[in-house]
């Protein structure tokens, strides 16, 4: 699985566009992460012909910053309206990388965003699932966009 | 008398994300009107009238497909443009419905400030 340019493309899209920040892309990770501490995730299922996940992994203080710069108003702790922020950016990554996802004219269907938040987590990566995590850095620090796929039987 | 906009989205947030992106398109409003889903739209729509319409689709008691079709039984709001505001990758069958019950058209996010201006600035 090499989603990797199409993650960075789509991401650039949507946080140059809406977000209005430059963000500059990493190399994609070598090690799965699955632990975090003091961030926030937000994610968002692929149901259908390819089932999966897109994820966004932040930094408290990322979060914060992106909700901020996303709404164009001060943020001063992760609330509700952080919450939806990161949902809805996971919604819009996952549903610009769905044609890719959906290549071959396999139908895909997107799940509600689900977010989760706490000072220490563990998300596990699905069963027999190809995964890729690209870093990006913003002027408010680094996150991750993570995209895993389960393997085709 | 200053234009007026109704945001329909059963997030808050979202509609502070709409709202935004409209100041960011140059384009002002004196008057913002929110409502949660379609019914509350459709109860705040009694006594006012917002100059364009912009809507989820996807939300809770009265989504965008129900209110389109109660907005289009009422002379007093049936002219109102409706603008659907979706997700790249959403559902397309539900897009195409909007536009077939009258929505004037739909902003698919991201978007940028200039298409949301190419969709309503010829609607105001």
């Amino acid at each position: 699985m090499d989603f990797t340019e199409k993650i960075v493309e789509v991401a650039k899209e949507i946080f140059e566009t809406m977000v209005m920040v430059d963000v500059t892309a990493g190399t994609p990770l070598d090690e799965h992460v699955s632990r975090f501490e003091c961030s926030l995730s937000a994610m968002v299922g692929f149901a259908g012909f390819k089932q999966g996940n897109l994820s966004i992994h932040a930094p408290d203080k990322v979060a914060r910053g992106l909700t901020q710069d996303f709404l164009g108003m001060e943020v001063e702790e992760i609330n509700e309206d952080v919450e939806d922020a990161m949902g809805e950016l996971a919604n819009m990554l996952a549903g610009s990388l769905k044609p890719f996802i959906s290549e071959n004219g396999g139908k895909v269907e997107l799940s509600l965003p689900s977010v989760v938040h706490g000072e220490e987590y563990t998300l596990t990566v699905v069963n027999k699932a190809d995964w890729v995590l690209v870093p990006f850095t913003v002027a408010h620090g680094d996150f991750l966009v993570g995209l895993e796929l389960k393997k085709q039987s | 008398m200053g234009k007026a906009v109704l945001i329909i989205d059963d997030s808050t947030t979202m509609r502070k994300i709409v709202n935004r992106s409209l100041r960011q398109a140059g384009l002002e409003f004196d008057t913002v009107l929110e409502a949660g889903d379609g019914q509350e739209a459709i109860d705040l729509l009694a006594s006012q009238k917002p100059d364009i319409i912009l809507s989820d689709i996807n939300m809770p008691n009265m989504d965008g497909i129900e209110f389109l079709k109660t907005k289009a039984a009422d002379a007093s709001i049936k002219d109102i443009p409706v603008v659907m505001v979706t997700t790249e990758g959403g559902s397309e069958d539900m897009v195409e419905q909007s536009m077939s019950l009258g929505a004037s058209g739909c902003v698919k996010k991201p978007f940028t400030p200039d298409q949301v201006n190419e969709v309503l600035g010829p609607l105001l």
